[in-house]
């Protein structure tokens, strides 16, 4: 909220200079945030926080002030003449929700003329960022400002029967409000209405139909007390935020109605002319009780961590109006009724606390058990999955958790989906409508950014949750996502890398091993993509390369290659145990194959693994070849096999009888020759 | 003849091995000439033994039989080293036993330009969030703090309700909430764990909670998504000096032990009392500049002591227990310690934004 500074020091005696006096106020938590040169006053922008109502108007944050800089509160002193006229015999206020208004207190003007405000209002006004309308309207927002009070002024002509009824809308109900839109209401508002219908909403703004003008000779002063949560609702219904329902909303101090509506009234007599009625119309069936409340001041103490002297706290506590009483150990206080945040003994701490300054309070660190901390399992292995795309050559990229509904669709399709979608009530875009069953848009649509931006290779990760609606509600699955790219190169290259990425990935993170199976649809060529899947034929990733429909899709130019694993059948792989290194040499051999394409690479392998000598340590792929001088549909595979002995030196006869053993026992099985 | 003679065989035996060194043949003519079958010294000296008195026999014979098996053993292992090496060798040409053809060290095939640029290493990178997430993690793994980890998609009960913070609060309009068609809403702080860990943990309580999270907002400074850290202490006895004394420590740890902590009175709704932390501005001096507006100070985390309504809530006993929260944004952490300036530039996908962390 905006504050004129001098408006603000007119209600303090012996207050420091304005540098002082923001130092002061910051350090009691009035953040002063800005400081600008006004019309005659600094304008200061305070940051008030939302349960301190009571501080946002120049009487309350001068309250505050006078605690935080050892200064004093002037009394509020004005001069209010009454006629002998009674208001109630010229206008009458019912109040039908009591819920919902607990005080309802009117005063009449009478035989006012309206012109505009005089200068000195018209400049604490703008400076607080208020436009001047009128000389009665002016004065509602200047004791609003002054004293926190929103109040509302009717032509007491244009109040049908001149009557006042506080009573919820009819359904089908409608009112032109001073903005000039017509609201359409409902039984859940509160309102104001005279003997013909609705003339207010209240706590929020008045109507059109009743607004004073420059012809307006009697005015009825509405000074009420709204509830906070009927206000609440009904603006939030609208879709109106205004002064009177943004103090409302927090609270307002049922006493200060009277007081309020007298400062108004005075005014407006003071700058038109008028004549102010006798007596105060004043519905308040419950007046304010004040809450009594007690703590101890070594309690407080304790709970601080600084001895704080029982007068300080009185001080600090007389200066606020809690009116304390100090016995011993104990201080009683009366909650006055500007404040709504004090309930509890906590809430009476802070008061104290935060005017003896936290810059008081010794800096000592808490003493605990030396228990080691511990990591969430979950961040362990998100953070494994990490690493393991980094020791990879990866970047790592972030992507929004929302993503555009019709690009998901694409996950109910394909393989890794999680679950039902899950989309969003009131999501900021429609492209942001529904949480990511998958990483692969969000990377993919980076992928095109990282294009556009004259990237030639690509190589990035993500890690992060996908969520979907299962049977039991919404689900979270961790997933890693990988993207790469290269300019040129053969498919069979790309998707070897991508591969021995993916590879690497399984192992460091801890996942079952997998099988490739072809597939991948509709992320990937069908020719050049493979589903994961654990020893149950349940898929837990899909790597290959984008199909040419998704690459158009996000305007992709070159060949990309993706991957997603879900993470959760990851286990924390087991620490490596040393093996014993070989004393004895091996021997290397290769053995080239002819067969079929239609023989996959894992099923020549799985064989040999089966067949091969037990002194056979490893089998590798040493080369692959398909093209001239090979029939149509036939591969030639290098295997390179290593054989060792843990107790002796293999001969090279002996290797030699192996492979030929070999040899026959595959051609038996897989009818295959050799080269 | 006496145990003087098997001294000079393994003196000369270790000295003809040396000079043959890597070469097969040498070895080989070695072990013919030591350990043959036929005439091998070792025979020669083995025959002896019978020709010896009973009385030297004993000391002969233990003597005899340490040299065979040495001889023994430095034969296997210079075969071992010879079958895998260094067949012969001249300067520049080296042949290596089992490559058949020659493989040229020590030369170079052309005059070099070694100013020309290395092959560039494909070095992965992480994202500067999860840099300074895992720099504060450390820092409270090493105080004895746990890392804790909860649901991005929440109920109102851990996101609001518990933390004080009930329907139609004024507080919920400053965190404005995505929700679900199902009633769930992405949860709008990393808080909602605290009240998690809280209904299943005993104090002590010692925990940090970094995460994601959502508010429906997207600005220069504000994102619809971004991340949050936030920490938890509750024991018997826990007061405002010790929430004092931990963040000082904690800043200090991640910024500098120079700068300044300035506490100022806050609200929250879970927090009472409440306050603001600032610290003194690391790039000015507090001189004044663009990063702290002029003032001097950053605003860095929210903190305070917990609110008894947060533990009744969370069944907790208020009585006996105190306890403080603190919470503070990554992002903000990494924009200010790398001078990132758009929040919205770290969800952008931007893999050169990432590649300047390797």
């Amino acid at each position: 909220m905006i504050f004129d500074s001098e408006w603000l020091t007119e209600h303090l005696d012996g207050a420091p200079d304005l540098d002082t006096l923001a130092a002061r106020l910051t350090d009691c938590g009035c953040l002063v945030e800005l400081r600008e040169a006004g019309d005659g006053a600094e304008k200061w922008d305070v940051e008030v926080t939302t349960n301190r109502p009571d501080a946002m108007n120049h009487r309350g944050l001068a309250r505050e002030a006078a605690v935080a800089a050892d200064a004093v509160m002037r009394p509020l002193e004005f001069a209010l003449e009454e006629t002998g006229e009674d208001a109630a015999s010229l206008a009458s206020v019912e109040v039908e929700e009591g819920s919902a208004c607990s005080r309802y207190v009117a005063r009449v003007i009478r035989s006012v003329s309206v012109g505009s405000s005089p200068d000195w209002m018209q400049r604490r006004l703008l400076n607080c960022g208020v436009r001047p309308i009128n000389a009665v309207v002016d004065a509602t927002n200047y004791v609003l400002l002054e004293l926190g009070q929103p109040l509302h002024a009717f032509d007491l002509d244009l109040v049908r029967g001149r009557r006042i009824i506080v009573r919820p809308a009819e359904t089908g109900e409608k009112l032109m409000t001073l903005d000039g839109e017509e609201r359409e209401l409902d039984p859940s508002m509160l309102m104001i209405a005279d003997a013909g219908g609705v003339i207010a909403l209240a706590g929020i703004m008045g109507g059109a139909d009743s607004e004073i003008h420059e012809g307006t000779t009697d005015v009825l002063l509405e000074s009420a007390h709204f509830d906070a949560l009927s206000v609440r609702r009904t603006a939030r219904r609208l879709g109106m935020r205004t002064e009177a329902s943004h103090r409302f909303e927090r609270g307002c101090d049922p006493e200060m109605a009277a007081v309020a509506c007298d400062r108004a009234a005075a005014l407006i007599a003071e700058l038109t002319g008028g004549r102010v009625c006798k007596d105060r119309i004043d519905v308040y069936p419950q007046p304010w009780e004040g809450q009594r409340m007690e703590f101890s001041v070594a309690a407080l103490s304790a709970f601080a961590g600084l001895e704080i002297p029982t007068q300080r706290a009185l001080e600090i506590f007389r200066g606020l109006g809690f009116a304390p009483e100090g016995q011993g150990d104990l201080i009683a206080v009366t909650v006055p009724p500007f404040r709504v945040d004090i309930e509890r003994v906590p809430d009476l701490y802070e008061e104290v606390i935060r005017h003896v300054g936290y810059d008081a309070i010794p800096s000592q660190l808490p003493i605990l058990g030396t228990t080691p901390g511990q990591r969430n399992p979950n961040w362990e292995l998100v953070d494994r999955a990490r690493e393991a795309a980094v020791s990879a050559g990866l970047a790592e990229v972030m992507t929004f958790s929302f993503i555009d509904p019709e690009i998901d669709d694409q996950v109910t399709t394909g393989p890794l989906c999680p679950g039902a979608p899950l989309p969003l009530d009131n999501p900021l875009a429609q492209n942001q409508g529904t949480m990511r069953r998958s990483l692969l848009p969000g990377m993919l649509a980076a992928a095109g950014a990282n294009l556009n931006q004259g990237e030639r290779s690509l190589a990035y990760f993500e890690q992060g949750r996908v969520f979907s609606l299962g049977g039991d509600g919404p689900e979270e699955h961790e997933r890693l996502g990988v993207v790469l790219s290269a300019e040129d190169g053969k498919t069979e290259e790309r998707f070897a890398r991508l591969k021995g990425v993916v590879e690497h990935l399984i192992d460091e993170v801890g996942l079952p091993a997998v099988r490739w199976v072809r597939g991948g649809a509709p992320w990937l060529i069908a020719d050049a993509g493979a589903v994961l899947t654990d020893d149950d034929g349940t898929a837990i990733g899909l790597a290959g390369m984008l199909s040419a429909e998704l690459a158009a899709r996000w305007d992709l130019r070159q060949d990309v290659a993706v991957a997603e694993l879900d993470l959760a059948r990851a286990a924390e792989p087991a620490p490596p145990r040393f093996e014993p290194l070989p004393r004895h040499p091996a021997v290397t051999a290769d053995m080239t194959v002819e067969h079929s394409a239609e023989l996959s690479y894992s099923e020549l392998e799985e064989a040999v693994r089966e067949l091969k000598s037990e002194q056979v340590s490893s089998v590798d792929l040493a080369a692959r070849y398909t093209g001239a001088g090979l029939p149509e549909g036939s591969v030639r595979t290098t295997l390179r096999l290593v054989y060792r002995h843990p107790e002796r030196s293999l001969t090279q006869d002996e290797v030699n009888a192996a492979q030929e053993s070999l040899r026959r026992r595959l051609a038996e099985r897989l009818g295959i020759t050799f080269a | 003849m006496s145990t003087q003679r098997l001294e000079e065989v393994r003196s000369s035996f270790l000295a003809d091995l040396e000079s043959a060194g890597a070469d097969a043949e040498a070895v080989e003519k070695v072990r013919i000439r030591y350990a043959g079958r036929r005439s091998g010294l070792l025979n020669e000296l083995t025959a002896h033994l019978r020709e010896l008195p009973n009385e030297k026999k004993r000391d002969y014979g233990r003597g005899l039989n340490e040299l065979k098996k040495e001889i023994e053993a430095k034969l296997t292992e210079a075969n071992m080293a010879v079958r895998d090496t260094v067949v012969n060798a001249e300067p520049g040409q080296i042949h290596v036993k089992g490559h058949p053809s020659t493989v040229s060290v020590g030369t170079a095939e052309s005059r070099i330009d070694v100013t020309l640029p290395g092959t560039p290493l494909a070095r992965g990178a992480e994202h500067p969030v999860h840099l300074v997430r895992r720099r504060i993690e450390e820092i409270f793994l090493r105080m004895g703090y746990d890392v804790e980890d909860g649901p991005e998609v929440e109920d109102d009960w851990h996101n609001f309700e518990a933390l004080n913070i009930p329907p139609d609060h004024p507080a919920r309009d400053d965190q404005d909430t995505f929700y679900l068609a199902d009633g769930h809403l992405l949860r709008t702080h990393t808080s909602p764990v605290q009240a998690r860990v809280m209904e299943r943990r005993e104090p002590p309580i010692r925990i940090i909670v970094p995460g994601r999270v959502y508010r429906r907002d997207s600005d220069l400074r504000h994102s619809p998504m971004f991340h949050q850290i936030e920490g938890l202490l509750v024991d018997e006895g826990i007061t405002v000096a010790h929430l004092k004394a931990t963040l000082e420590t904690f800043l200090h740890a991640l910024f500098s032990d120079e700068v300044d902590v300035r506490l100022r009175p806050g609200y929250f709704p879970f927090t009472e009392p409440s306050a603001e932390v600032d610290i003194s501005c690391i790039f000015c001096g507090q001189k004044g500049c663009g990063v702290c507006s002029g003032s001097g100070w950053i605003e860095i985390l929210g903190s305070g002591m917990v609110d008894p309504r947060v533990f009744e809530a969370v069944g907790i006993d208020s009585e006996r227990y105190t306890g403080f929260a603190f919470g503070l944004g990554l992002d903000r952490v990494a924009m200010l310690v790398y001078g990132i300036p758009d929040l919205r530039q770290l969800f952008a996908g931007d893999q050169r934004l990432t590649r300047q962390f390797a």
